[in-house]
């Protein structure tokens, strides 16, 4: 015993923690050998620029012990590889959406949900498909509860364990105004098809996305009301597209936005006084000094979730890794870094613990800033007295209307997109 | 060793490079054009559904005649401007160090990201940009122009302005070539400047003429990111309809778009390559 | 031999040509030198060299350096191999030989072919035959797949002024095919490569479309602005295209301070 080398004292403590951890059942059989220490592991986390920090990477390896590396990259191209070069990826940082159309690809693994401590604390939304009170949430689109829980190639309609991906943060989202060059309060998503603002509208440019927040302002006008807005017809899809390309032609939209930045610069420099934006857009313009608003309006929300997604490929030692990080995320350093550009941690009590009091009451509470309220980086982006718009955490979660989604006619979604696009 | 097996040879490097990662890749794409597609996967059934699909959806017709008119409209810009530019270096500027150093003036903003250079028009054109700031400072207008940016014309001045510069250096290298002995004869023969120019300098700067006009036409019809950005996503063209299709992982109609599109290219490379044959000047 | 008029029109179209050329470039150096509450558009709020700072002190650009690096190394590998292999391909595509025609369109759909579609080409290739896409590998080949067809032409328009009849003098003279290659055709050649040089580096330093899909887990510094424009807004963006281009006129400054240098001993 007493000859053993450190690196060989190293992985028996590992062995010892996965016996533990996973319960001896899993791990019977075959021995194990394994040659490397868990020091020496490298895990490569892909995931969206609103999720992928280097300050984060860093802490996590600090803290862990092993080297987490981040690359950036959009959605539809982690998706993708995901798919294609699976051994590109150990962590994969996905919107729940996302697990419709590549679960069943089987390139990843299903993460066994007693191995993360922190799971019962996760918001019962992700975990039960529930609202806070217990009431049911909106379905409409993909609710991440639908595709939560694995059942070999598709999903369980009920908790089982085996999760697909561990969530991670959400938003609920909406239009962000101008509210100095507006002049008069917004209350409705109607407002985004109001030729009041002709020339001043933008758009986001994702097929997927963009249709669902004209549908919620073509609804709200009450021109058509869909079945569900995250899964539409082809009728729908037509109807819906007839109407987005007459305003186009009347001059209603100033832009469509294909990245963050333009969409920051769109509203700071008054090229459009409404439009689809993200959270950390509407506290990046703000962050510049100029007045923005990410509206609650009267129909609700577009909501959606990260999670992480644990690849196929991961075993042994590796695997071991990647759930101590998994672990490691919902601590709290992460959910409180993602609270101050204005997105949720699944895990709010952790998240609590890290950021400070005035902060949590800010962000989660829609309570008046007590102190300078300050992004990510140190930029002050709320003045004392200031509140979010939208109220609590519970309120905005609460009133999501849809869900981000993948539609079954998705194909034939971007081939009408491309005519809009092209009109 | 025959001349045949020595310049097969000495091309046997690019031949390999090319066939690797051209000639394969592209035999994948096509084959995927023809093959079905679950949403995840290929599998190898053939099929005409993708090809029926992208032909008889009116929106092929709308971007291919989109992108032609983008191709053609910055084509004519970057010829007139590209032969000017490289006629005034060549016949007006006789000191061959001040010629040298303004050609090079000419590319060195090709040393920056593109990227970089195309957003950074948008603080000019901009509603509050800096043409539109001026005017009105001035009196000139008292509304914003709304049509600076987020337009064609946005997008084609992008195009012109990260472009031309592929229209200068083959026709400037041309233009370089021709005898000045030749232009002196004509005219003392009497010959009036016009006339030079179209029986002297336009033929002989053809091969420039027809390599600029390929650079420039491929770059424009290859492009996605100049007309999503420029146009404000406005406004689109076959690569970047197709780019749609890619990120939402709809692959079968972007590659048989893809297949139509390298056919239309290569059949107007192939004809501006019969008018002018590039390799032929070789021989001499 | 032209009138005045034409002259000073030329010069006019030309002097207005460098301007449109410049004006955004310089509006962009100058913009990276706002002040720390400045945003990207005018007008200045103070001068400041925050932004500079900013960006080797704040985490939030990622691993530009590593980046930088990456473009620069790729861009100098492409640059030897488009040399190396276009002047020989040049040289070979001289006479006809049997496969020239096949040959020559495949360098002319190389060229045409979309970018991202190369870049789904090739990363599909790969993932067909279990291989993982790097960006030294599956990265260079496919910028080689732009820079080659230009590096083919560009030497095609060298080829023409250069008159074979020197290499033929120098085989009679005795001279062996290798002492024919180095002592004649190449130096007679070298400005030609030199061009060659320049537009394979810089054709591969600024490659975005091609490289999205193959370059693996590491990004090249196009792959890394433009992710950047995605979480940064601030004139930080403006710094590193004032950076990367001072760089990149340095290389090529050097590149030229070589050339004229061996150019002298010559």
């Amino acid at each position: 015993m007493h000859s053993e080398t450190n690196a060989a004292r190293v992985s028996r403590r590992t062995m010892l923690k996965t016996l533990a951890g996973a319960g001896a059942g899993s791990v019977l059989g075959a021995p194990m050998i394994w040659a490397q220490s868990l020091k020496d592991v490298t895990l490569m986390h892909v995931g969206p620029s609103y999720s992928i920090f280097e300050d984060i990477a860093a802490a996590a390896s600090a803290d862990l012990g092993f080297k987490v590396e981040m690359q950036n990259a959009w959605t539809d191209a982690i998706m993708a590889r995901v798919v294609s070069q699976p051994d590109t990826i150990d962590i994969a940082d996905l919107e729940f959406w996302a697990m419709q159309r590549i679960w069943r690809s089987q390139k990843l693994q299903a993460i066994d949900t007693a191995k993360i401590t922190n799971w019962d604390k996760i918001i019962p939304l992700f975990r039960e498909g529930r609202n806070f009170d217990g009431s049911d949430m909106s379905r409409q689109g993909t609710m991440p509860f639908e595709v939560q829980f694995a059942e070999g190639e598709g999903f369980a309609s009920a908790p089982n364990g085996r999760a697909t991906m561990m969530p991670t943060i959400f938003n609920a989202d909406t239009l962000g105004i101008r509210p100095d060059l507006i002049g008069r309060d917004v209350t409705s998503w109607a407002e985004l098809l109001n030729p009041e603002f002709k020339g001043k509208v933008a758009l986001i440019n994702v097929p997927q996305i963009g249709i669902m927040d004209a549908a919620m302002a073509i609804e709200a006008r009450g021109d058509l009301t869909y079945i569900d807005k995250g899964n539409m017809t082809r009728d729908e899809i037509d109807a819906t597209i007839a109407i987005l390309i007459k305003a186009k032609q009347d001059g209603q939209f100033r832009a469509f936005w294909s990245s963050f930045d333009e969409s920051v610069n769109f509203m700071a420099s008054g090229e459009a006084v409404i439009q689809s934006m993200w959270s950390p857009a509407v506290t990046a313009v703000r962050g510049r000094g100029i007045d923005c608003v990410y509206k609650g309006l009267k129909e609700g929300y577009r909501g959606w979730g990260n999670g992480l997604g644990l690849m196929s490929h991961l075993e042994g030692i590796k695997l071991e890794a990647a759930y101590e990080y998994l672990n490691w995320m919902l601590t709290g350093p992460y959910g409180a870094f993602v609270a101050r550009q204005g997105y949720y941690s699944s895990v709010p009590e952790t998240t609590k613990a890290s950021l400070s009091a005035e902060e949590w009451d800010y962000w989660y509470g829609g309570k008046p800033a007590a102190v300078e309220i300050k992004d990510p980086f140190g930029t002050v982006m709320e003045q004392p007295g200031r509140s979010r718009d939208g109220g609590s955490f519970e309120d905005r979660i609460g009133a999501i209307r849809c869900w981000n989604t993948t539609m079954d006619e998705g194909e034939y979604l971007v081939q009408r997109w491309n005519d809009f696009v092209a009109s | 060793m025959t001349p045949n097996r020595m310049s097969q040879l000495s091309v046997l490097p690019f031949t390999t490079i090319l066939t690797v990662f051209t000639g394969l890749p592209l035999l994948m794409v096509v084959l995927l054009s023809f093959w079905t597609f679950d949403g995840l996967e290929y599998r190898p059934e053939f099929t005409l559904a993708n090809f029926a699909a992208v032909f008889s959806s009116p929106v092929t017709w709308k971007i291919f005649g989109n992108t032609l008119r983008y191709a053609a409209i910055t084509w004519a810009i970057t010829l007139v401007l590209g032969f000017a530019v490289s006629f005034y270096l060549v016949f007006h500027v006789r000191n061959l160090k001040l010629q040298i150093g303004l050609f090079l003036l000419c590319t060195i903003p090709f040393w920056t990201s593109t990227v970089i250079r195309m957003i950074s028009w948008i603080p000019f054109l901009g509603r509050e940009g800096l043409f539109n700031t001026g005017l009105m400072q001035l009196g000139l207008i008292d509304q914003p122009l709304e049509f600076l940016l987020f337009s064609d014309f946005a997008v084609i001045l992008t195009y012109v302005n990260l472009f031309t510069l592929f229209m200068i250096v083959p026709i400037f290298n041309a233009m370089a070539k021709i005898d000045k002995n030749v232009i002196e004869a004509a005219l003392d023969a009497g010959a009036t400047g016009f006339q030079i120019l179209r029986t002297i300098i336009i033929p002989l700067s053809r091969t420039g003429i027809a390599l600029g006009t390929i650079f420039v036409v491929t770059l424009v019809m290859g492009d996605f990111f100049v007309v999503r950005v420029m146009s404000g996503g406005q406004s689109s063209t076959v690569v970047s309809a197709m780019k749609n299709n890619i990120d939402q992982m709809y692959y079968p109609q972007a590659a048989a778009m893809a297949v139509l599109l390298i056919a239309v290219v290569l059949g107007m490379v192939a004809t501006i390559l019969r008018v002018v044959d590039v390799r032929a000047e070789l021989a001499k | 031999m032209q009138s005045k008029l034409t002259f000073w029109l030329l010069t006019a179209v030309f002097v207005l040509f460098i301007l449109f050329l410049y004006g955004p470039m310089i509006a962009i150096f100058i913009l990276s030198f706002q002040g720390p509450t400045g945003g990207m558009t005018f007008p200045l709020r103070g001068m400041s060299l925050h932004w500079f700072a900013d960006l080797f002190e704040s985490s939030r650009y990622g691993d530009l350096g590593g980046a930088f690096m990456r473009s620069i190394i790729l861009g100098l590998l492409a640059m030897v191999i488009t040399v190396t292999v276009s002047f020989f391909a040049g040289l070979g595509f001289r006479r006809k030989f049997r496969g020239s025609g096949v040959l020559f369109y495949l360098a002319i759909i190389s060229l045409v072919m979309p970018g991202v579609l190369t870049g789904l080409g090739i990363g599909t290739l790969f993932t067909t035959l279990g291989l993982r896409t790097n960006w030294l590998i599956s990265g260079l080949g496919a910028h080689l797949t732009w820079t080659l067809p230009f590096g083919l032409l560009i030497m095609f328009a060298v080829l023409n002024r250069f008159n074979g009849s020197w290499e033929e003098a120098a085989r009679d003279a005795g001279a062996k095919r290798t002492q024919v290659l180095t002592q004649v055709t190449l130096p007679i050649l070298f400005p030609g490569l030199i061009a060659v040089a320049l537009f394979g580096l810089t054709l591969s330093y600024d490659e975005f479309p091609r490289s999205l899909l193959t370059i693996g887990t590491k990004n090249t510094l196009p792959l890394q602005v433009a992710s950047l424009t995605s979480n940064v807004t601030t004139p930080a963006l403006y710094a590193i295209g004032t950076l990367t281009t001072a760089l990149s006129l340095l290389v090529i400054a050097a590149a030229f301070a070589a050339i004229a240098l061996t150019g002298r001993k010559r």
